[in-house]
């Protein structure tokens, strides 16, 4: 059974359309890039997935139960967690609190606790931190050390990226969203992003969603490939195919009119 | 220098030493912020406050001192719901006001019931959380802003209910109650009694708040560092990301909410306890305003930047009743400014000294056109301001004229500001002050409650435009 | 629970009605003028200007002032009409100028600052300008003195009510108010303008709205409106004091978000609304609870439809 499926769902706002009678399905493991022009729809997809708007039809279903209309909390405690498209850290706390507040779902010290700093309290604590530095290390050097005292917003784009997704990482996701995540970056940079998706499903054994423009990361890692165009599907399969795929290069290129039709 | 490693920031590691070498007042404070944990500075705060009453006999200053305990605490409860939870509660002190009125339902002769106070404070405590959810379960659903009116309506409700409930139709009673006392209040409230000790004199009320206050800093303190005040604080950074980030936002706005009336409410029984009657005026917009300037000053969100700023907003207008003192702070409070505003610091001489200049200048002219129309300066307690009034020219009908120059004062004021530093700047601010001064003789300081206000409501703005994290709070760098 | 002052009867309900209806439209007349500045403001610039208040306070001293120069003890020296024209002209002007200086020095600095600030801003001007009047021109109450202009007795008298001439002007000169506004904003490029700058301030910009100077204007004109709504006040009530601008903004503020912030029919609709609660709430129950009624109202109405009577425009972000 997939991890994750869509079921003709589709959301309009106002008078406008923008994802109709869309279905896919993800199966554990499987690294899925969703591209298309913008304006497709693409990150209004994920914004259906994680809760911030409720599908006007269909379902949504994620390990079993169906998640549309939950609150967006709730669903990222069932185990779906994403990075924004336009970076949105908490940029005036330090590094480290960044990750480490996105445990506030997996963690449970309560009030009684936390006044009388009990020694239960300090456990969870000191296990936050641990785990909070752990997902750090996953980027390298970068975000470690005196770092993780830094405020957020003494980093470089590059940096905010990962620290983006190391926050999302801490949730504990079992999917994980990304939207644009090699958005800005140099040739070196989207490398090293490939190479990190990668690793994020090989070490981490994640399923992984991506919105990305660059088709280099597309093609370089994803199991599969879906085109979206006017909020519908109009391609899907392996990244050869999708993107030689007539429909798929009119969306993003235009038709000629006067090219001969074979 | 350090090698230029690969990935590393110097700026960023540099940033330690930075604080080592930074000169002057800020610097020592953040150096000795670092050294000293959390735990050192409560202690200092407490050793120091309780040495108060050793020191001096004074009632009146022990008194000021319980007052800013009191402000203290209460502020701290509404940093947690505007600095931590980022809602702006404007019906706050409507808490603060049942914590007293409960109060005074617990423990007079008005209501016939008399309870020891350590048995009715967790009980004021839970009626005050259980308001707070009340009014903020709806509210926090509502457009952002649209919480700022229903809680203002809340806190004018709250006024309106306790001046009017006099006379209620109650089944089983014969005549209409009167539930509330009034605007006159209820009075003769039972001390504060705590385990068998009662609170009679200020020193015992002023030492009873100080604990109190040094015990809200520090729960608020646990809060602040555990997963809670993270979530706060991701809450107030980026609300929708929060919540992605799977934090409970609503529940969180609410809990903040509850926190702060149940804080506002403890803090309201104590009041009560200690003023010995509660009346609807203890609880008007003016102490609202007062609290959000404690807050506003201090930094929103930040511990200490509640203990100064109550320090500040409550020690300057008791002090300002004096009017000696009044006098003496305001010229000091000017120069203070001034020096520290203008540099290099000899242009700020040579801007008083031209003002002098100005002075007599302008007493020789109107000295020479209707000699009549001076008065004979009063003379003072305070040398500053004796030397000062026989400078200044006062006219004999100073009332008409002095607001007339108020009117004056906030033209220019807002003219100077918007020229740019220069010379015709500095020009500018030479009658400008003269007047600024001549106003403060003729008006301002026979006016003290409106002027105290007056400074609020000024302080409240350029604080905002000049430095939105008061005192002590933290630079920010905000998403727009 | 009822109070001392039992409800009275059906049958004088039925009775004063009509009244009561003309009273409440008076006073939902000035609330909506109130309303109306408060919701534009928002619309443009998202924020709460809880120093509109005190502008409508301003602006009945104005009237106040205005009226005294031209009546000494002899009497008026124009005809009443001048005079009153001219009253509600110099408040507005003068209005319209103080809410201009208001947003140039204390929240054009705060643009671009968090949310917070300009609200506590609006705070520390509002607390300003009541003290500051209570310094210049003392506590004391100042009274209109209405009686010279128009008799007390002028009026229609409606058989089933008492139209009096100075309740027919304030209905009348609101609802011109009201009309000369709705054309601005639906028939003249500033009213698009403020329209376009209250969806998408930024794209707006970029179609080339000069948007400094669309919400100076929005500050003049519902500035200008309050002001208009002071003098109105000083005509019938006849009481102006430092304090009053407190209580008449908020209600203002409760009938602006009523009909929806930042909807301009919204906020007329929630003023007449508002003054027929009120009115009917002192006739009818108790005069005791007059100021709670406008809050009590909202809270139901905002339980109800969130958005407000006749929805919220703000641009939404997302």
């Amino acid at each position: 059974m997939a991890l994750f499926e869509l079921q003709n769902v589709s959301k309009h706002f106002g008078g406008l359309q923008v994802v109709s009678n869309l279905s896919l399905a993800v199966e554990q493991g499987e690294i899925v890039s969703l591209i298309g022009p913008n304006g497709a729809g693409k990150t209004t997809v994920l914004n259906l997935i994680t809760g911030l708007y409720a599908p006007d039809a269909g379902k949504i279903v994620f390990d079993g139960r169906s998640i549309a209309g939950k609150d967006v909390h709730q669903i990222t405690r069932l185990g779906i967690a994403r990075t924004f498209q336009n970076l949105r850290l908490f940029l005036n706390m330090s590094i480290i609190e960044n990750v480490m507040s996105a445990a506030y779902a997996r963690t449970s010290a309560n009030w009684f606790q936390i006044i009388l700093r009990t020694p239960g309290f300090w456990k969870e604590e000191q296990h936050i931190r641990a785990v909070a530095e752990q997902k750090l290390a996953f980027f390298g050097e970068r975000l470690v050390g005196y770092r993780f005292e830094q405020p957020a917003y003494s980093l470089s784009y590059a940096n905010r990226r990962r620290l983006e997704i190391a926050r999302a990482l801490m949730t504990e996701p079992k999917l994980l969203l990304l939207d644009e995540p090699a958005a800005g970056m140099n040739p070196k940079e989207t490398q090293e992003v490939t190479e990190l998706i990668g690793k994020l499903r090989d070490e981490l054994g994640l399923t992984i969603i991506l919105i990305e423009h660059d088709m280099g990361v597309v093609g370089g890692i994803s199991d599969r490939v879906i085109a979206l165009d006017h909020g519908e599907k109009i391609a899907e399969g392996s990244f050869e195919a999708v993107a030689t795929d007539p429909l798929v290069i009119e969306a993003y290129l235009g038709r000629n009119e006067n090219m001969v039709r074979k | 220098m350090s090698q230029n490693k690969i990935g590393v920031d110097q700026w960023v590691e540099q940033y330690d030493q930075r604080v080592n070498k930074a000169k002057g007042l800020q610097g020592f404070i953040a150096r000795t912020s670092q050294r000293l944990p959390p735990w050192g500075w409560l202690i200092v705060l407490v050793a120091v406050g309780a040495l108060l009453p050793v020191i001096t006999q004074n009632n009146f200053a022990i008194r000021i001192a319980g007052n800013i305990a009191l402000m203290g605490t209460l502020a701290l409860g509404l940093n947690v719901v505007v600095g931590y939870a980022g809602l702006l509660d404007l019906g706050f002190v409507a808490f603060y006001g049942i914590g007293a009125y409960t109060y005074a339902y617990l423990s007079s002769d008005f209501s016939g019931v008399h309870l020891p106070t350590w048995v009715s404070l967790p009980i004021i405590i839970v009626i005050s959380a259980l308001f707070g959810l009340v009014l903020g379960s709806p509210s926090l659903r509502l457009l952002g802003d649209y919480l700022a009116i229903v809680t203002l309506g809340f806190g004018q409700i709250f006024v309106q209910l306790m001046t009017s409930l006099t006379r209620v139709s109650l089944p089983g009673h014969e005549r209409p109650v009167d539930l509330t006392g009034g605007p006159n209040g209820i009075i003769n409230l039972d001390k504060l009694s705590l385990f068998g000790f009662t609170a009679r004199t200020v020193t015992d009320h002023y030492l009873i708040l100080l604990v109190v206050l040094a015990v809200a800093l520090l729960v608020i303190y646990h809060l602040n560092r555990s997963r809670i005040g993270r979530a706060w604080r991701a809450l107030r950074e980026d609300e929708l990301a929060a919540e992605a980030m799977g934090m409970p936002t609503r529940r969180l706005k609410l809990q903040a909410f509850a926190i702060g009336a149940a804080v506002a409410g403890f803090s309201g029984a104590l009041f009560a306890g200690w003023q010995g009657s509660v009346f609807p005026a203890n609880f008007d917009t003016t102490l609202l305003i007062s609290v959000y300037a404690i807050i506003v000053l201090g930094g929103l969100g930040s511990l200490p930047g509640v203990v100064v700023g109550s320090i500040v907003m409550v020690a300057a207008p008791d002090i300002l009743r004096d009017v000696t003192l009044a006098g003496t702070l305001f010229y000091v409070g000017v120069l203070v400014t001034l020096i520290g505003a203008i540099r290099p610091r000899w242009q700020t001489a040579l801007l008083i000294g031209l003002v002098v200049v100005f002075g007599v200048i302008v007493r020789l002219i109107v000295g020479a056109l209707d000699a009549q129309a001076l008065a004979e300066p009063q003379l003072s307690n305070s040398l500053i301001t004796n030397t000062v009034r026989s400078w200044l020219i006062i006219p004999v009908n100073a009332t008409i004229i002095g607001n007339y120059a108020f009117g004056l004062l906030i033209l220019m004021v807002l003219g100077v500001s918007r020229i740019k530093h220069s010379v015709w700047r500095l020009a500018a601010l030479v009658p400008t002050l003269y007047v600024l001064i001549f106003v403060w003789e003729t008006r301002l300081s026979q006016e003290p409650s409106v002027t105290r206000l007056l400074f609020v409501g000024v302080l409240l703005i350029v604080l905002m435009i000049y430095r939105p994290n008061g005192l002590l709070g933290q630079k920010r760098v905000e998403i727009v | 629970m009822h109070t001392q002052e039992v409800g009275k009867p059906m049958d004088i309900f039925i009775a004063t009605l009509p009244q009561q209806i003309i009273n409440g439209l008076t006073l939902g007349a000035v609330y909506a003028l109130i309303a109306l500045g408060y919701s534009m403001v928002y619309g443009v610039l998202q924020l709460l200007n809880f120093a509109h208040g005190d502008v409508y306070m301003v602006g009945a001293f104005i009237g106040y002032g205005v009226m005294m120069a031209f009546i000494p003890e002899s009497g008026p020296l124009f005809a009443p009409v001048i005079i009153i024209i001219l009253m509600l002209l110099v408040a507005m002007l003068g209005c319209g100028v103080l809410g201009i200086v208001i947003e140039q020095f204390a929240y054009r600095p705060l643009r671009n600052s968090p949310r917070i600030a300009p609200l506590i801003s609006a705070l520390g001007v509002s607390f300003f300008i009541q003290n500051a009047i209570q310094l210049t021109l003392t506590a004391q109450f100042r009274n209109y003195e209405t009686e010279k202009l128009i008799a007390p007795a002028a009026g229609i008298d409606l058989g089933f009510a008492r139209l009096s001439a100075t309740r027919a002007l304030v209905i009348v000169t609101a609802i011109v108010l009201m009309i000369v506004l709705q054309y601005l904003i639906k028939r003249t490029r500033l009213g698009k303008a403020m329209r376009a700058v209250a969806i998408d301030r930024e794209a707006a910009a970029m179609m080339g709205v000069n948007v400094d100077r669309v919400i100076i204007f929005t500050f003049f004109i519902g500035s200008a409106l309050a002001g208009a709504a002071g003098v109105l006040t000083g005509i019938v009530f006849t009481r102006v004091w430092h304090f009053m601008g407190f209580a008449a903004g908020l209600k203002g503020f409760t009938a602006a978000v009523l009909g929806g912030i930042g909807n301009i029919p919204g906020a007329m609709l929630g003023g007449f609304i508002l003054g027929l609660a009120e009115t009917f709430a002192v006739g009818f129950i108790s005069a005791t609870y007059k100021d709670v009624v406008a809050f009590v109202v909202l809270i139901i109405v905002l339980l109800l439809r969130p958005r407000g009577l006749l929805g919220a425009r703000i641009p939404q972000k997302v």
